[in-house]
């Protein structure tokens, strides 16, 4: 049974109605999303809620092994292929077939092996390592990547069909500071799956005030970060302790930026007026209007950053300090795009 | 008077959707529209008496045009598709192996769309009649 999907926000929801309308269709899945995000769960949640769940479920890591090596595990080979080949092996699409093939992180995988991949989307084929023979598979093809593989497209890294073949049906995972309603929820998950986990021992669950901490922080490394925090609190048992060892990792990051900024030292009007960018004045697109709100909203995130920053990105305290609404407040996040410093 | 054509058009692209909804409601279908393919989907599955033809962008979020266009063929074989796309060779490519009865290039002119549609409708009666 695959670990649930938890979470209340728009983002999880919308995972939930995708995987619903799309697990019995087979058609090949792309799951995008930042380290740590779960996009093994999300495959795990297709592939419980489809027609192939009795059959294998195969997982490969396409970043973790060079690249002769991960065209024998995903193709297989036949004895006598190459040295050292004393056996026949069957290859992951050959083992998962009529269940699934789950290709992490395939942003890394070569251009040579994507040709052949692509061969096996195509035709539902392949020719294992050494053999003439072609073996068919009907494996479903659940690819997952944190890198974008538009950019790798534009550069040449990525070959444009497979992007495309695989690109039909795509699910993207927010990263959890976009997703804060979400975080006392897996909290409460874990601590109970951790209780049957590890003998009983109960991870002491945080206060109103230290959740409210915990939603505030940035959690660069995702779920797989909220996962390494809970399992440290079944040891240090106190989140106020917990919670100053991550900020202070936050402030580190932060006092680095100031200075890189005090260093460049750009004069507003040269930011401003843009010279080189779109605010030209010889563009038609200069005006004084245009300045203005771009003036207005220079000044706006700053001190909204800051205030966050000396509030520990406590987003209710930073509205009162700011004589704002909490609303207001988290427009503004989004719409100016003010992110912590350690992103 | 007999019952309206109904359509459905999913485009992400919101200008696209509006020029398209307007002109085929000022060609009197009977349009609804979606704004990604897991709406389209939504409402294809949802909806009761069915679409008389799908009219779809193929590159968007989420449920791509192609997929969509699979879907309607093993869900409602009977559903003709036009797909609209403006990237590349590769999505119209796959469109038409998803089985699209229909691929039209952005730019395109509305009166390429109204024949395609007014064609796809009329065939599909004459299998129902055959």
């Amino acid at each position: 049974m695959a670990t649930p999907l938890i979470g209340t926000s728009e983002s999880i929801e919308r995972i939930r109605e995708l995987i619903y309308h799309v697990a019995d269709t087979g058609l090949h899945v792309i799951i995008t999303g930042e380290s740590g995000v779960g996009k093994e769960v999300v495959a795990q949640n297709l592939y419980d809620k489809s027609p192939r769940k009795d059959n294998p479920f195969i997982k490969v890591n396409c970043a973790a092994l060079p690249d002769g090596l991960l065209e024998s595990e995903l193709f297989g080979f036949e004895r006598g292929a190459f040295t050292g080949a004393d056996r026949k092996k069957r290859g992951k699409f050959e083992l998962a077939h009529k269940g699934v093939i789950f290709l992490d992180e395939i942003g890394d995988m070569s251009l040579s092996l994507q040709s052949k991949l692509l061969h096996v989307l195509q035709d539902g084929e392949f020719a294992p390592l050494g053999s003439e023979k072609e073996v068919r598979t009907d494996a479903w093809v659940i690819a997952a990547t944190n890198q974008e593989l538009e950019q790798k497209v534009k550069k040449g890294l990525f070959r444009e069909d497979l992007y495309y073949r695989l690109n039909t049906i795509k699910i993207y995972i927010a990263p959890l500071r976009n997703r804060p309603e979400d975080i006392p929820l897996l909290i409460d998950y874990y601590i109970e799956k951790y209780f049957s986990q590890f003998d009983k021992k109960r991870i002491p669950k945080p206060d109103p005030d230290a959740m409210e901490k915990l939603m505030a922080y940035s959690w660069p490394g995702n779920v797989r970060e909220l996962q390494n925090v809970l399992k440290t609190s079944m040891v240090i048992g106190d989140w106020e302790e917990i919670i100053h060892d991550l900020y202070l990792k936050n402030q580190s990051a932060t006092a680095r930026r100031t200075e890189e900024l005090a260093l460049k030292g750009a004069s507003i009007v040269d930011v401003l007026l843009d010279f080189k960018g779109d605010y030209s004045s010889d563009q038609a697109s200069f005006s004084l209007k245009k300045v203005t709100k771009k003036a207005t909203d220079r000044i706006e995130k700053e001190v909204i950053s800051f205030v966050l920053d000396k509030t520990g990105w406590n987003r209710t305290n930073a509205s009162k300090i700011l004589k704002i609404s909490y609303k207001t407040i988290l427009y503004k996040i989004n719409d100016l795009k003010i992110k912590r410093h350690n992103e | 008077m007999d019952k309206p054509f109904k359509l459905l058009i999913i485009d992400d692209d919101e200008h696209v959707l509006a020029t398209l909804y307007d002109f085929l409601r000022d060609k009197k279908y009977d349009v609804v529209s979606a704004s990604d393919g897991l709406d389209g989907l939504k409402f294809i599955e949802s909806d009761k008496q069915g679409f008389d033809l799908v009219i779809t962008d193929l590159v968007m979020p989420q449920i791509s045009g192609m997929s969509l266009i699979s879907i309607i063929k093993k869900k409602f074989p009977g559903t003709p598709v036009i797909a609209i796309t403006g990237w590349g060779e590769y999505p119209g490519a796959f469109a038409i192996e998803s089985q699209a009865d229909k691929v039209l290039s952005k730019p395109f002119e509305l009166s390429e769309l109204d024949k395609a549609i007014k064609e796809l409708i009329s065939s599909k009666k004459h299998k129902i009649q055959d």
